[in-house]
């Protein structure tokens, strides 16, 4: 539970870091270009367009990071104060201040928000002008005033200590290391904290002298994931054998890597794969002297490409290979020598959304794809041949009902939903929703929140009984939809 | 003249929230101010919220009265209020998406049902949440209205 928690609070903390860079990959991506093309050592080396670099890298990125940190938490005016705090620390700093921006932007929103809070009710009809910009005039010059004195040379220093540990791996041979954490943590949907908030900062201050770096190719190397995602197409079984091939497409062309970790969840073993594919990947890339010159976003291989400095190509694509490869051979040994029965895609898919939260945007893809393949036979034969108290056989199911609590608002919304369902695939079984305590002795499927479903049991024993935790799309819908088809 | 059930006032997009309560407050102070409810429907929906949690899965939470609010109700009408970053609605559950509900005889289930089958699409709830003008909600629900 508390490790559920921890987890979850990891991810609003990385969500939130992402939120504050994602809006601005444009300006990342700008910015990588003009380095990529007009520095000394790149395609088109042109000082006057080169000057460019160092500015938009020292300023605007930074404020563009506090400006959406600020806004993150108080609208534009937060966003304004954001930025303003941020231009401390940039001033503060003699290196580029990505980390102090993303504490300053919110933290400059949160005391505006409060600030307001305190007072705005208590400004006199006419004045609310002066006070909205004096507040925040006032506010912000402070705020970059502190910034410039304290928490500069602090973030300064805390980031220079970081990327002394980065050197430090990277000189000693030991960067590989690094994904033994990275490719776990990615399953877990830690990736963008990891890449947005340490590998990129850190990646775009060796690029802007090195002119590209090796960080921004730890997590983003889409190679791991395609290994195990071929390794599942050859060797695969049923529905994950055959969703696999479309999801090297969306994972290595189009750069979602969600979409795998569905397949390594399903088999955690295959976590190994992985952890061997980047390891390799990374020790290839090192030994090549291989980086680029962006953080590619998402993972792409055209997005890898396209950010690839001058004479990196043959180092870039040879990590991805490698990296892939190791992770097929890996993952093809585990899938062939571990025989114990494969857990349906749809399980692991469900627990994937449970870690992440939220309902991912790549498993519509999988779930589709499960409910179209034999799946719905194996399961009505079960439901048929076992009729074990709890399952019900298909043509016994006369009447579904939803039930909640006062039977007024969730179950009704629950039960327009599968009602929806089972009129487009023509199941003649009525839906109704109720509360549990009018639940009607003839349901024979009996559809509850989790927490419902005790008492829900305990009203009428002899009914099927299903949990849901997400009313308005739960997997259970279309499962029971395709068990109840024709 | 009876209002529409949906409003092109009755949306507030963007909106930043900090808690639960005030999401609820704010929800229903729409339903208040546009003459769907009167004050004391929004202390029924904050008892309500105590009693079992609105949140429907789907960023979606629909703070409405108890059972017994009936009699605050003037007539049926719906608020649409996005939250882009979230609130949180108990337990882990962040809403993005607060749609405050005043039903009179039963007008509401219609509603609802067209409410879920529209935000059971996370396409939908994309979109919602992407959407600039009020306009576009009111397209979206336009079976609603």
């Amino acid at each position: 539970m508390a490790e559920g928690r921890n987890r979850a609070r990891i991810q609003r903390f990385g969500s939130h870091l992402s939120g504050m860079i994602m809006p601005n990959i444009g300006a990342f991506i700008a910015w990588g270009l003009i380095t990529a093309l007009f520095i000394p050592a790149g395609w088109l080396p042109y000082e006057p367009l080169a000057a460019l670099v160092g500015p938009m890298i020292i300023y605007l990125l930074p404020l563009l990071i506090g400006f959406t940190g600020g806004r993150l938490v108080y609208d534009f005016r937060g966003g304004v104060l954001g930025a303003t705090a941020t231009m401390g620390v940039i001033v503060g700093s003699d290196i580029p201040m990505f980390l102090g921006a993303m504490i300053m932007g919110p933290l400059a929103g949160y005391l505006m928000k409060k600030i307001d809070q305190l007072f705005l009710d208590k400004i006199r009809a006419g004045f609310e002008m002066l006070y909205n910009t004096f507040s925040a005039g006032i506010l912000g010059a402070t705020l970059a005033g502190i910034a410039v004195l304290g928490i500069g040379p602090i973030v300064n220093s805390l980031v220079n200590s970081l990327a002394n540990g980065v050197e430090f791996t990277v000189n000693n041979g030991l960067l590989p290391l690094a994904s033994i954490v990275i490719e776990p943590a990615k399953i877990l949907f830690l990736n963008n904290a990891i890449n947005h908030g340490f590998l990129s900062p850190l990646g775009v201050e060796q690029a802007a002298t090195a002119g590209k770096s090796i960080l921004f190719l730890l997590e983003t190397n889409p190679g791991p994931g395609l290994g195990i995602l071929l390794a599942f197409t050859v060797f695969g079984k049923g529905i994950s054998k055959s969703s696999a091939p479309g999801a090297i497409i969306i994972q290595f062309l189009g750069g979602i890597h969600e979409i795998y970790f569905p397949f390594v969840l399903m088999k955690p073993l295959l976590v190994l794969a992985v952890i061997g594919g980047g390891m390799s990947g990374v020790f290839t890339f090192v030994l090549l002297d291989a980086g680029l010159v962006a953080t590619p976003a998402p993972g792409s291989i055209f997005a890898l490409l396209a950010l690839t400095p001058q004479g990196n190509y043959v180092g870039v694509v040879l990590g991805v290979a490698v990296a892939a490869a190791v992770s097929f051979t890996i993952a093809s040994i585990i899938l062939k020598t571990t025989k114990d029965v494969e857990e349906d895609l749809t399980v692991a898919t469900g627990k994937m959304e449970e870690m992440k939260g939220k309902k991912s945007s790549a498993s519509e893809f999988l779930t589709p794809g499960a409910a179209t393949t034999s799946d719905g036979d194996v399961l009505h034969e079960a439901g048929a041949v076992t009729s074990t108290p709890g399952v019900k056989a298909t043509e016994d199911v006369r009447r579904v009902v939803f039930a909640c609590d006062a039977g007024m608002g969730s179950s009704a919304m629950g039960a327009s939903i599968l009602k929806n369902k089972f009129k487009k695939e023509n199941i003649d079984i009525p839906v109704t929703n109720t509360a549990i305590s009018q639940l009607p002795e003839d349901a024979d499927i009996v559809v509850t929140h989790k927490d419902l479903t005790p008492r829900a049991k305990e009203k009428l024993p002899q009914a099927e009984h299903i949990s849901v935790e997400n009313f308005m799309n739960s997997p259970e819908y279309d499962k029971l939809t395709q068990r109840l088809k024709k | 003249m009876a209002k529409a059930v949906l409003d092109r006032e009755n949306i507030k997009l963007n909106v930043s929230i900090a808690t639960m309560e005030e999401g609820i407050r704010f929800t229903g102070g729409i339903l208040v101010a546009n003459g769907y409810v009167d004050a004391g429907y929004i202390d029924k929906m904050l008892e309500r919220e105590e009693m079992a949690s609105t949140f429907m899965g789907n960023s979606l939470a629909i703070p409405h009265g108890t059972e017994d609010a009936k009699a605050n109700v003037l007539q049926t009408g719906i608020s649409v209020v996005t939250v882009p970053e979230g609130v949180d609605f108990g337990g882990g559950n962040i809403a993005k998406i607060l749609i405050g509900i005043a039903g009179k005889n039963n007008e509401h289930l219609d509603i609802l049902s067209n409410i879920a089958i529209v935000c059971s699409d996370e396409e939908n709830i994309e979109k919602i949440l992407n959407a600039r003008t009020e306009e576009e909600i009111m397209d979206l629900f336009s079976d609603v209205g």
